[in-house]
């Protein structure tokens, strides 16, 4: 039986259902996308890690006018890059933004990003209680980070965030263009900025490197703040939410802060629940459990649907801040590993370590059922979280 | 056993230097993997395996030598 997408979730923090149902019949499964194109949805741990590594699978597609679409939004919902060069390509723009991610200029951001997260707690706690977390700190702190890591001027970051918001919505495709299209105009106009007025920041040090050029870099610079930004507001929320829907857990970390990194990587497994996944394009045929690919077929792979797989995650619908060694498949695997990765988790243990031990009698001020994702975002990021303390 | 790191593969995921510190550095530089102990004793095998199974690129592998 087809399987028509999105499949419908009942609870803000936990997988669907149906999906559950799917697993329980096996690894891969034919579906319909949103958009009504035939295409394989895989669901078992091992086929998403061994097939998001696998050079048999790629984002570009021979004849993308013929290939199988998640949706119509702009980014990651179709084939993107050049079919015969993809992986050369990614490799080379891997390897120019690699050195900006590296461990000591990742060490040297953190005491940055302490900073940032100290200040907007100062406000959260001068605000007082009743706040909406995701307002005062889930939303304005990747903006910041990013901004610092780019060189983003102060004033600018609220149209940029704004702007970046527009480019990831899914249900709205002339939003998403638009956005887009203003994000890479910015970059560009940015960049010559920084030609005149060199800075310690990634853009100068791209511009200073002197093998990119102005347009790329303009790129590189949109694709990290929109991989950097909402991915990290998402998480920041409701990583929250999960420690907050079980104050023991919240509890358990204020009483011994060892536990936060452990608890970090369960914020990245447990409510990130996949979005519309990860589309992939088979470069030729072949086996996923006991289904043949074609060439050119659309596979979907549902990070959320692997990083719940009861085979690899004992109890996996449990949030448990103290689950140790979890192999979560939230920052992908294989050559395409999410390079923002160090920040991220820098990030995430900055603010659960200083929420934590600064708030330690938080909690939802509205029941858990009642917190609303929001549909026009791939991360279901929150519309808010209402706390108390 | 001796501990293969192969630096053309890394992608700098850390996942190494993060699961085993005194085994594995990451480069200051791009973040590939600098090998710190070639020959684990045999009570760190154990730790290596994992090290091998989590990295994201596969440039992690044990040799018999």
């Amino acid at each position: 039986m087809t399987v028509q997408l999105p499949l419908e979730q009942v609870h803000p923090l936990a997988v669907p259902p149906a999906l559950r149902d799917l697993q329980s019949r096996g690894v891969i499964h034919p579906v319909r996308t949103r958009v009504g194109h035939p295409a394989w949805l895989v669901t078992g741990y091992e086929e998403i890690r061994a097939l998001i590594a696998d050079p048999r699978l790629g984002r570009a597609h021979r004849e993308p006018d013929k290939a199988s679409r998640l949706g119509d939004w702009m980014l990651f919902s179709g084939p993107m890059g050049d079919f015969d060069t993809e992986h050369d390509d990614e490799a080379r723009v891997r390897a120019q933004l690699q050195p900006h991610f590296a461990p000591g200029r990742m060490r040297a951001l953190r005491p940055r990003v302490e900073a940032l997260t100290t200040d907007l707690l100062d406000e959260l706690e001068r605000h007082g209680s009743p706040a909406d977390l995701q307002e005062a700190l889930a939303g304005p702190l990747p903006v910041l980070v990013i901004c610092e890591l780019l060189g983003v001027p102060y004033e600018d970051r609220d149209e940029f965030s704004k702007l970046s918001r527009a480019a990831g919505d899914i249900l709205d495709p002339a939003r998403s263009e638009q956005g887009l299209m203003e994000l890479y105009e910015y970059g560009k106009r940015l960049v010559e900025r920084k030609r005149d007025e060199a800075a310690d920041d990634v853009i100068s040090r791209m511009l200073q490197s002197g093998d990119l050029s102005d347009d790329e870099i303009a790129m590189h610079t949109m694709m990290l703040l929109f991989a950097g930004h909402e991915t990290t507001v998402s998480q920041i929320g409701l990583g929250a939410a999960c420690l907050l829907a079980d104050p023991g857990q919240w509890r358990a970390l204020h009483d011994d802060p060892s536990l936060v990194p452990s608890a970090v990587e369960e914020i990245l497994r447990a409510p990130s629940l996949g979005g519309p996944g990860i589309p992939r394009y088979a470069r030729e045929d072949l086996t996923v459990g006991e289904v043949t690919v074609r060439a050119g077929d659309l596979v979907i792979l549902d990070i959320g649907a692997g990083n719940h797989d009861g085979a690899v995650f004992a109890d996996p619908d449990r949030f448990d801040a103290s689950r140790k060694d979890s192999p979560h498949l939230t920052f992908g695997f294989g050559a395409r590993y999410c390079i923002g990765a160090q920040l991220a988790r820098i990030e995430l243990q900055a603010v659960f370590a200083d929420l934590t031990r600064r708030f330690p009698d938080m909690r939802l001020a509205v029941p858990v059922e009642k917190l609303q994702r929001s549909p026009h975002s791939s991360t279901g990021v929150l519309l808010s979280l209402p706390v108390e303390w | 056993m001796r501990i293969v790191a192969d630096k053309d593969v890394c992608v700098g995921a850390g996942m190494c230097a993060l699961t085993a510190h005194d085994l594995f550095e990451q480069s200051e530089e791009d973040g590939t993997v600098v090998l710190v102990v070639e020959r684990p004793a045999d009570d760190r095998l154990h730790l290596v395996r994992r090290v091998v199974d989590s990295c994201p690129s596969g440039a992690i592998t044990l040799a018999d030598d």
